[in-house]
């Protein structure tokens, strides 16, 4: 059902809300007193918080597309909506106290404007979840970029900074660059930018142009969700941006991507039916995927910063999840949708606790986390709990998700999809021990190596504390009980 | 200012989770649609005595004639019908009608009065209400509602077991600073409370059922439905093989928490015994559950305080144990967990225990009894059961050991902690050949035929492998490792051997293993507190200094190389006996392992018991032989050995029914 | 003869491709960051050109240009972004060679 524009108004309330943060925002950052970190975090925390409940309450079951066809309103979208908001709260919170994100020293002065790029980058998210048109997608994609290189060297004064946000422009620019000529390709195909319309055409058109379309699309997308080899940006701009940041580029883009990716190349490959019909995009699906699993473990292994090597670990990790894009139909969907949630509350947990351990004078390599079992206890747990779930290792959260990804590749080849995805399905299980070895490094540091020394414990902030435990307690819970979330992803997937 | 860094973040946390929350909720859901609705009260019904008869109505509640096809009764089990009711002929319920049917519950004559496993079955009503879920049986309604039919149990004995360890752990951590000495005597407590409920267990059980009798041979069963969606049920359950088990790893570890007293107070003794303690939920939990994701939780949640507990109070070098440890089991539990998805996505479209129809099941019985997995179309080429066969083989053969996949044991046995290496040597080597009873016998019996020269082959290797290298050791714990692989050899073979004798002698190896190695460890153990080394060359006439631990010593030793008349005979002769028919030239090539087998025994006897004492030690060990703690560890172990040794009947009876059960399940061809 | 005369479709997309390949070029090769970005530049609009030519000539209505025009905003925003970057680049390095910024580094 298609609306036209002053009907859809009704729909966008939530990213409304956003902007009217923003805009307080802004205008909170032209005040004469510079405001304190506080009022700004608490306004973007419930514009978030608004937006969030706004979503909610106006989310109904049935499909709607908006403004003649740009936007589309679904409880599929509103997931992914979900996710962003929730991670942007969360970040809100972290950056509090996150002296690279907003520098004691400048009186708060970017406290507003870090606040407002973050909240437009989740406004990016919202329409990279809400995506049905090409041009809305290329513009969620870029607002998203461009608010991730400004955030990613936000911190004044820092070399690794200035280099992490270099990094990221180039590599942006030209990953966008070729994701656009993709999208011109598509366009000339099908003479409209209609994903939809895109998608019936795919199906008639001829194989090759529309493989090298995809293909290039891809590399917009791959860029976002960091999968080789497009993934060259993350480990840098991991390592260098403001911890904060890295939570959130961790989740959010990462989220926005995977529904970009399952709206576009849903339409194209008809919802991906299988490898039975020897299509090569699935070929290529399933080779992307598994080299990133491999490719992410294999070089997180000798990663002595933390950040780093949880920038690896997240660039396997969204192998994991392309491989739910791969396996396809909606078991692979749900799976992809499961994961993302669940993945969420881990990789936050993860860099909120390496945030806190930073903001108490601790450092950011291996070693330096030596002892932290005994030095913080809190943040060791959260942190070990989280290295767990990355795993795959029950009862957490990040078992149930593994599960059902692995459960979506098992289901498909035996439902005639051929050995290609049993043989898959060993390397990403292989891959869960390999990645082992490197998360059981962090352990060791924490628990083992100084088990016989003497610690005296170090105070973590309020804040920090409140934010671990609200994200570890939904990783253990979904683990043992996860049928609300499994309700919504059904939900969510069933309506598109 | 302080207060207002606590409250403002209380509050700001309180909001997002109510705000998940509600999101989780407001999910949306389905608006009521007319048409035919039955209702069925009440949705279970629970049976105390034989002859009880209960009424249920059908009522439809919706807008429309509510069709309904003709009842039935299922029963979950082996079948046997203990409930019946009053047929119902098709027809149709107008709105607001109801019709009220009778189930009565009549125990045959061979389970009367109750049947000793619980029973549980459906009442199934075929019927066109759309929002049930639909039948997988053809025939009737394309819909199915159903009751609940069972027989009322006693108390929930095993979940008592197998989760009251858990009630331990909030009390261990929070002792108070100063008095970390309490956490040994709650540890002991609360270890205790499980060994206690399983001897009493063991009493009660009934060695007599087999799968006749209803509920799969199974005893004490508690099965509820847990995660509809998924289907995962919470079933546990005893047979003959498991409840030997269970009686094991309680005792073993109530053994190892009274070994842990040699552990500083200062090293983090609470996070020790709080691992301890998850570590022996997770064994109990393996060996009851009987729902394959019941059954993968367990096995993986004792992987973590494993890892815990080898790399922070081992030896010298225990990180680099505690890894390899940790890998290698990893890599086999996913594996396995690939299989067991595969599994799932093969199984026939069946009933949960509550009668809800279900298109895969994750139950292990169903699975091993109810499915045939030949006719799966091959992967990559290779057979279905055979591939799912290997997968599942190589997790539990990294556990059992066999080699070559063993090279993670003498490491991790000789770095961890006295208490750590029983539990290890003594449960968890066992798990390996549970599962492969269990699982690879009962559900894959066809791929089992084809594996089982293989199966004799590796077991015979590990016999002669293991015996080898544990002659050419010079640590003594090291050696006792090694022999463990040797022993677990035997089980391998009695389990290839497919014979009720062999089958038989594998689990008597499996149980008298566990008390054996757990005393050889424990007294390994109790040298090296006194003399902080366990070089054999260092030894030598420990009898004459410290008698009372020479007289134990050489009697766990005997046992092991399986002198007649002491417990480790019992399992070698029969896996013998049994394997002999099968496979000859393998048998008599493993009777040569007994021989190096006694000559390493014989041989760190004589080096560290007998010959000239080293003057070295005298100030160690004079007049510090076995004390009352150690000898409260050993002396009932000891018991055990010899009494099993001259009477092994109470063992043997025990499995032998379940043996034959395991016999029928891998029959079918 | 008169097809390689007449302007056509082919080669307004034959122009886009060289520019495209041109664009990558210049990223893969130039070490002035600035240069970079031009060559960022010349992807962008390679593909705007695609989209004016398909839009002209397949589609027959102007949604292609319009997308040409949102890719020319865009791409004018993310310029803006990139040179503030790299202005605060020089602030921290001194220089602007992309080879030079390698603090970063396993």
């Amino acid at each position: 059902m298609t609306l036209a524009n002053l009907p859809s108004f009704r729909h966008l309330v939530p990213e409304n809300i956003l902007v009217l943060g923003i805009l307080a925002l802004v205008g909170l950052s032209l005040a004469r007193r510079p405001a304190s970190r506080r009022l700004a975090g608490a306004i973007a925390f419930l514009a978030c918080l608004a937006a969030l409940a706004a979503t909610a309450l106006t989310a109904e079951s049935q499909p709607r597309v908006l403004f003649h066809g740009l936007l589309a309103r679904d409880l599929f979208g509103d997931f992914f909506k979900y996710l962003g908001l929730v991670t942007t709260a969360f970040v809100i919170l972290v950056a509090q106290r996150s002296r690279d994100a907003i520098d004691y020293r400048n009186e708060d002065r970017e406290a507003p404007e870090f606040y407002a790029l973050l909240l437009s980058a989740a406004l990016a998210v919202n329409l990279m979840a809400a995506a049905s048109d090409l041009l809305t997608a290329y513009v969620g994609l870029e607002l998203v970029s461009v608010m991730s290189y400004i955030l990613a060297g936000f911190t004044p004064g820092s070399r690794r900074s200035a280099e992490a946000a270099l990094k990221y422009v180039v590599y942006g620019g030209v990953a966008s660059g070729a994701m656009l000529y993709g999208m011109s390709l598509l366009y000339g195909l099908a003479a409209s930018t209609d994903l939809a319309t895109i998608g019936r055409a795919a199906a008639t058109a001829p194989a090759l142009p529309v493989l090298f379309a995809a293909v290039l699309c891809l590399a917009g997308f791959g860029f976002k969700i960091a999968v080789v080899p497009f993934h060259m940006w993350c480990p840098d701009v991991y390592e260098g941006a403001p911890t904060p940041v890295t939570a959130f580029l961790s989740v959010a883009p990462k989220a926005g991507g995977f529904a970009l990716l399952l709206r576009v190349f849903g339409q194209i490959s008809g919802h991906a039916q299988g490898l039975a019909d020897r299509s090569p995009w699935l070929l290529v699906l399933l080779v992307v995927a598994a080299t990133t699993m491999t490719w992410g473990n294999l070089a997180a292994l000798g990663q002595q910063n933390l950040k780093r090597l949880l920038a690896y670990s997240s660039i396997a990790q969204a192998g994991y999840v392309l491989l739910g894009v791969a396996a396809g139909g909606v078991a692979g969907q749900e799976a992809v949708l499961f994961y993302l949630a669940v993945y969420l509350f881990i990789s936050l947990a993860a860099f909120t606790a390496v945030a806190a351990v930073a903001d108490s004078g601790g450092g950011e390599s291996v070693a330096e986390y030596a002892g932290l079992g005994y030095r913080m206890p809190l943040v060791a747990f959260v942190l070990s709990v989280a290295l767990f779930a990355l795993t795959g290792l029950p009862p957490t959260a990040g078992f149930i998700g593994k599960y059902y990804l692995f459960a979506a590749l098992i289901e498909r080849g035996h439902n005639g999809g051929g050995a290609a995805f049993y043989i898959v399905a060993v390397a990403a299980v292989l891959n869960s021990v390999v990645s082992l070895y490197y998360y059981a490094r962090v352990l060791r540091a924490m628990y083992i190596d100084s088990a016989s020394a003497t610690h005296q414990t170090v105070a973590v902030a309020a804040v920090h504390r409140v934010v671990l435990v609200a994200l570890t307690v939904p990783t253990i819970l979904l683990g043992v009980y996860w049928s609300p979330l499994r309700d919504l992803v059904h939900a969510a997937v069933g309506t598109w | 200012m302080k207060s207002q860094n606590r409250v403002v973040p209380g509050l700001l946390a309180l909001s997002i989770c109510s705000t998940l929350a509600t999101l989780t909720i407001s999910a949306g859901s389905a608006a009521a649609t007319p048409g035919p609705r039955l209702r069925l009260e009440p949705a279970a019904l629970t049976f105390t005595h034989a002859g009880e008869v209960r009424e249920v109505t059908l009522r439809n509640t919706g807008t429309n004639v509510l069709r309904i096809g003709s009842t039935r009764v299922w029963h979950d089990g082996s079948g046997v019908p203990v409930f019946t009711a009053d047929p119902l002929e098709a027809t149709g319920l107008l709105p607001g009608q109801t019709v009220a049917l009778h189930v009565r519950f009549v125990p045959t004559a061979a389970t009367a009065p109750l049947p000793p496993g619980g029973a549980f079955g459906a009442l199934l009503v075929p019927c066109d209400d759309d929002t049930l879920p639909g039948d997988p049986n053809p025939g009737g309604g394309a819909y199915i509602g159903s009751v609940a039919l069972r027989s009322s149990q006693g108390p929930p004995l095993l979940s008592l077991i197998v989760f009251f360890p858990l009630l331990g752990i909030p009390f261990i951590l929070l002792v108070p600073r100063g008095r970390e000495s309490l956490t040994r005597i709650v540890a002991l407590v609360t270890t205790a409370v499980p060994l206690g409920l399983a001897l009493w267990m063991i009493r009660q059980f009934d060695p007599t059922v087999t799968r006749t009798a209803g509920t799969w041979g199974l005893q004490f069963v508690e099965h509820h439905g847990w995660i509809r969606g998924f289907p995962v049920e919470y079933f546990l359950g005893v047979d003959g093989l498991s409840v030997t088990m269970v009686l094991l790893t309680a005792l073993i570890t109530v053994i190892a928490v009274g070994a842990s007293w040699s552990i500083p107070l200062t090293q983090h003794i609470r996070g020790y015994f709080a691992l301890l303690l998850l570590l022996e939920v997770g064994m109990l939990g393996v060996f009851c559950a009987l729902d394959f994701f019941l059954f993968y939780m367990f096995w993986e949640v004792m992987l973590l305080p494993m890892y815990f507990l080898i790399g922070i109070w081992g030896g010298p070098r225990k990180e680099y144990a505690a890894i390899k440890f940790f890998l290698y089991t990893l890599a086999g539990s996913v594996l396995m967990l690939l299989a067991i998805i595969a599994l799932y996505y093969s199984s026939k479209a069946t009933y949960l225990v509550d009668g809800t129809p279900t298109a895969h099941t994750f139950d292990m019985m169903k699975l091993a009894w109810a499915n045939d997995f030949g006719a799966e179309s091959p992967i990559a080429g290779f057979a279905f059961p055979r591939i799912v066969w290997l997968a599942f083989f190589v997790a539990f053969a990294i556990k059992v050991p066999v080699v070559p996949l063993h090279t993670w044991l003498p490491d991790a046995h000789v770095e961890a902690p006295t208490a750590v290496s029983v539990i290890l040597a003594g449960v968890l080597l066992k798990m390996g050949v549970y599962g492969m009873m269990r699982v690879n016998l009962s559900i894959l019996p066809e791929a089992t035929h084809w594996a089982a020269q293989g199966l004799a082959v590796l077991g015979v290797v590990g016999m002669l492998y293991g015996a080898l290298v544990a002659m050419a050791q010079t640590d003594l714990k090291r050696l006792v490792a090694y022999s463990s692989v040797s022993h677990m050899g035997y089980c391998l073979l009695g389990l290839s051997a497919l014979t009720p004798t062999g089958l038989t002698g594998a689990v008597a190896q499996m149980f008298n293993h566990g008390t054996i190695t757990a005393m050889m460890f424990l007294l390994v153990g109790a040298l090296y507190d006194r003399t902080h080394t366990r070089e054999l060359s260092q030894f030598g006439g420990v009898a004459h200094v410290m008698p009372r631990y020479a007289t134990v010593f050489g009697l766990a030793f005997m046992a092991s190389l399986g002198l007649p008349g002491l417990s480790g005979f019992i399992g070698e002769v029969l896996v013998f006996i049994g394997a002999f028919p099968a496979w000859q030239a393998l048998t008599i090539t493993a009777a040569l392992s007994v021989i190096i087998t006694a000559a390493y025994h014989l041989s760190a006897i004589e080096k560290v018991l007998l010959g000239p004492f080293n003057e070295r030690w005298r100030s160690a060990l004079a007049g510090f032989d076995l004390d009352l703690r150690e000898a409260a560890t050993l002396v009932p172990l000891a018991i055990i050995v010899i009494v099993l040794g001259f009477w092994p009947a109470p063992l043997l009876t025990t499995i032998t029914a379940t043996v034959q059960d395991l016999l029928t399940a891998v029959a079918t061809p | 003869m008169n097809g390689l005369f007449t302007i056509g479709l082919p080669h307004y997309l034959t122009v886009s491709a060289v520019l495209f390949a041109l664009g990558l070029i210049t990223v893969a090769t130039r070490r002035n960051v600035v240069a970079i970005l031009m060559g960022v530049e010349l992807l962008l609009n390679a593909a705007a050109i695609n989209f004016v030519a398909f839009s002209h000539f397949v589609h027959g209505a102007v949604a292609g240009q319009v997308f040409a025009l949102f890719i020319v905003v865009l791409a004018a925003s993310e310029a803006v972004i990139a040179l503030a970057i790299v202005l605060t680049l020089f602030r921290n390095f001194r220089t602007v060679d992309a080879a030079a910024t390698a603090t970063l580094r396993e």
